[in-house]
């Protein structure tokens, strides 16, 4: 006997005459583990036995019916997906339109895109959807929401170029919100790779300083006031003169802009203001 | 005489110079280059006019010119007058004293490019007052040169591969 349950044939059959004991016993006490077990890993390939010896099985004609049908249906559905997209980038350019009127009531805006960047053209100037047969005119400011972008150069019927306010051409008169110290702003060639504009024209005793806001002054007619030019982020001597300029970085990349504002109108357009304080003087 | 070749050549010039308009001024399309992207009407037109003789020649640099001065503010102007006159001369040079070949075509493509641009700089940048001349043109007009030069290489290449397959015999 001893030497029976030394064998290692016997040890097996004992420990499976254990497990079967057990497991019976389990499965007579409302526990079926075995079959359980089988059911779940048998339970794709049952699935998939059962459909095909099932009696309501498609005909080859059906499935390539219903495959056309599906396939149809996929395709209605990428395109209202496509539209789903398209709809929601043109809400999200709307919205932005929106908060510039509401913020400006004053404002006659024309949303516009950009169509053309020509290796041509210096200073990351580009070419506008709309020209003057929507209502855009010579000298018309450009914006985005985050604030001036350049200025209508020139228009035809359908199309304008735009000169970004990384050019020298831009100028426009410009104020520290901060310290009220104003200048002009305009382009220059040292900074237009860095996005950035100067603020020339600063009075010797200017206070004005990194960080300082600036924005248009409206003095002139041509953009209008409050309008967000960029943050400063230096003040430098011009070699020559030792005069100072601040550098301004706008809020917005010109070099990759897609979609801007045309001001067809606004509230003083045309009028020359003179700067309050030097009124007086 | 056949001339349906001749036809479609100028067709497929035509075509090229189109495709080369939308390359060039669709945005974000062609990368930049140490500052600068390529003119590449302008050796498209140089590169048609050592094939053609003058008049056809012309009239491609004529079609250039105004798309390239379209990019500038959609004023017929600078390039339509310039690639019109050069391209008129080189067909008329290469016609009847000038053999095209690879050296020949890069020296007149490397000169004619890089003097129009820089006259362009001249003109509508030096006197028109702007600052910092000498850093933008280094900066952005040097590369702009090479980048066009280069491209004309190809052009070459593809303009004499036109010419010789569709020329009437």
């Amino acid at each position: 006997m001893r030497e029976f349950f030394s064998e290692k044939k016997a040890k097996i059959i004992s420990v499976t005459v254990v497990v079967f004991i057990v497991l019976a016993v389990l499965g007579a006490s409302g526990y079926p583990v075995v079959s359980s077990g089988v059911n779940f890993l048998t339970k794709g390939l049952s699935q998939v036995s059962a459909a095909a010896a099932s009696g309501d099985e498609k005909t080859y004609d059906e499935l390539l019916e219903e495959n056309k049908k599906l396939n149809k249906e996929a395709a209605d559905l990428r395109a209202r997906l496509v539209d789903y997209y398209d709809i929601k980038e043109e809400n999200a350019r709307l919205w932005k339109y929106y908060k510039i009127k509401k913020s400006n009531p004053d404002y006659e805006i024309m949303p516009a895109s950009v169509i053309r960047r020509d290796s041509s053209q210096d200073f990351y100037s580009f070419t506008v959807d709309m020209g003057t047969s929507n209502g855009v005119e010579v000298q018309d400011p450009v914006i985005t929401e985050n604030g001036l972008i350049g200025f209508v150069s020139s228009a035809s019927a359908v199309s304008s170029k735009v000169t970004t306010i990384l050019s020298p051409d831009l100028q426009a008169g410009a104020v520290d919100k901060l310290t009220k110290d104003s200048g002009v702003i305009a382009g220059n060639a040292l900074y237009t790779d860095e996005n950035k504009t100067t603020l020339t024209k600063i009075d010797a005793n200017a206070k004005i300083k990194n960080g300082d806001i600036i924005t248009t002054s409206g003095i002139g007619g041509i953009y209008p006031a409050n309008l967000i030019v960029g943050k400063v982020t230096g003040i430098k001597y011009n070699k020559y003169d030792a005069t100072r300029y601040a550098v301004v970085e706008p809020f917005e990349k010109v070099k990759s802009i897609t979609d801007v504002v045309i001001l067809t109108d606004f509230k003083n357009k045309g009028e020359i203001k003179r700067i309050s304080g030097k009124e007086d003087n | 005489m056949d001339r349906k070749f001749t036809a479609a050549r100028y067709f497929a010039y035509g075509l090229e110079i189109l495709l080369l308009f939308i390359l060039q001024s669709t945005p974000n399309l062609l990368p930049e280059l140490f500052g600068g992207k390529p003119l590449l009407l302008l050796p498209a037109a140089i590169t048609i006019a050592l094939f053609e003789p003058e008049i056809p020649a012309m009239f491609f640099g004529l079609a250039s010119g105004v798309l390239l001065d379209l990019g500038y503010g959609d004023n017929i102007g600078f390039y339509t007058v310039t690639l019109a006159l050069v391209c008129f001369l080189l067909g008329w040079i290469f016609r009847d004293y000038m053999v095209v070949n690879f050296l020949n075509a890069t020296a007149f493509t490397a000169v004619i490019t890089a003097g129009l641009i820089c006259l362009y700089f001249l003109l509508f940048y030096i006197f028109s007052g702007k600052s910092g001349a000498g850093y933008y043109f280094i900066n952005h007009y040097v590369s702009k040169i090479v980048y066009t030069f280069l491209c004309g290489i190809i052009l070459y290449f593809l303009n004499k591969g036109l010419f010789r397959s569709l020329l009437d015999y």
